[in-house]
């Protein structure tokens, strides 16, 4: 059964784009038919995130308006089978869409046979949020180790399951396990003690994540990637298989110090 | 030996002075954008009015289409859209 999954966090800038675009791909990697949907209204990014920019013609609010029909918006990613992206309009105002708008659309969507529909939500609690969660069947938090996002992600978490989506999963971004040992950062147990929320993934703190947005491939597409293997086992959870959350380590050695200096060895995991 | 470079690292790409990074693409890319965002055509709309200026063109001239140039182009803060039609000869009318 298709499922629109909406990705949020209250916060901005604590890793929804990355996230969206990620797990969309890594979806597609495993079979799916998927569709990321970039509800950031006036301000797009998701297509700059997945490289796509170039191929835009038509977006989403024109598609709402009626101006196009939903398949000539959808640009089809070359890079994976069955991954689309419907971009959000760049010039229009965030008004210009409304909740009843996005549960028709997700269901469109649904009905040109997409196994996902993953919805990346702008920052804040007002229209573009409402926006996001109206087709959504079931919502993934985004938040990072530090005090302002965990509290609105608990906020949001408030309002996601005022909005009847069942029990949200939280992805826990930009982990530094060094910090977290010399314990300078709030650990993922704290974290999940203070939002009693299931965690479905742990993501490191990765220079990949600046890289592969400076050349449009998502993580998940570089097989050496750390961050990119914490995202297809994301997915793999997403689709309901039971994979362990492996933590992070720093080798704090000199050699690996070394290393590390030299980009090498960044981040290994630790199961 | 750029094999060798690139094995080691980026920091000693660094060292012996070979720019491999992201960055490049990075740039390229944003200019491309802040081009496109201001005029508010997208590469897809600017590709059609290519189309359709061509086509008018050539009902007056032979154009080389494979050497033309097209772009929209931002020097000193204006946004240009340059282009070089090359001419073949005058079509006979
Ligand atoms: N795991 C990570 N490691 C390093 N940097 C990261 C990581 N995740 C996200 N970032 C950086 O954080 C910034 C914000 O990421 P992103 O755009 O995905 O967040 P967002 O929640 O979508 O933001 P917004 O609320 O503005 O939509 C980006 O510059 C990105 O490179
Ligand atoms: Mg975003």
């Amino acid at each position: 059964m298709a499922e629109c999954i909406v990705v949020t966090s209250g916060k901005g800038g604590v890793g929804k784009t990355t996230t969206s675009a990620n797990l969309g791909a890594a979806l597609a990697l495993s079979g799916k038919k998927v569709a990321v949907v970039d509800a950031d209204i006036g301000l797009r990014n998701l297509d700059v995130i997945l490289g796509l920019e170039n191929r835009i013609v038509y977006d989403l609010v024109h598609v709402i308006e009626g101006e196009c029909k939903l398949k000539q918006a959808l640009v089809r990613d070359k890079r994976v089978e069955g991954l689309y992206l419907l971009p959000a309009a760049q010039t229009r105002d965030k008004n210009a869409v409304g909740p009843e708008d996005m549960k028709k659309l997700v269901q469109t969507l649904k009905d040109e046979g997409m196994d996902y529909v993953i919805i990346d939500c702008p920052a804040g609690i007002e229209q573009g949020f409402k926006n996001s969660v109206a087709g959504a069947d079931r919502a993934v938090i985004v938040t990072t180790p530090e005090v302002s996002a965990i509290r609105d992600a608990d906020r949001i978490i408030g309002l996601v399951e005022a909005n009847e989506l069942p029990e949200p999963r939280l992805i826990v971004n930009r982990y530094r396990s060094n910090m977290v040992e010399r314990g300078d950062m709030v650990n993922v147990d704290d974290i999940l003690e203070i939002l009693a929320v299931p965690l479905i993934g742990l993501v490191p703190d990765h220079e990949d994540v600046i890289i592969s947005a400076n050349r449009g491939t998502p993580a998940v597409f570089d097989e050496k990637s750390v961050v990119g293997a914490a995202y297809l086992r994301i997915a793999d959870r997403i689709m309901g298989h039971d994979v362990p959350i492996p933590s992070f380590a720093e080798d704090t050695g000199f050699w690996s110090t070394f290393k590390r200096w030299m980009g090498m060895a960044p981040v290994r995991e630790v199961v | 030996m750029r094999d060798i470079f690139s094995r080691l690292g980026p920091t000693v790409e660094r060292i012996f002075g070979k720019a491999a990074g992201s960055k490049d693409d990075a740039k390229q890319r944003l200019k491309f954008l802040l081009i496109h965002d201001q005029v508010d055509l997208t590469p897809a709309q600017l590709d059609t009015m290519k189309t359709e200026i061509m086509d008018v063109i050539s009902k007056y001239v032979e154009i080389d289409q494979d050497a033309m140039e097209f772009s929209l182009n931002k020097e000193d803060g204006h946004i240009a859209l340059v282009s070089s039609i090359p001419v073949r000869r005058v079509t006979a009318r």
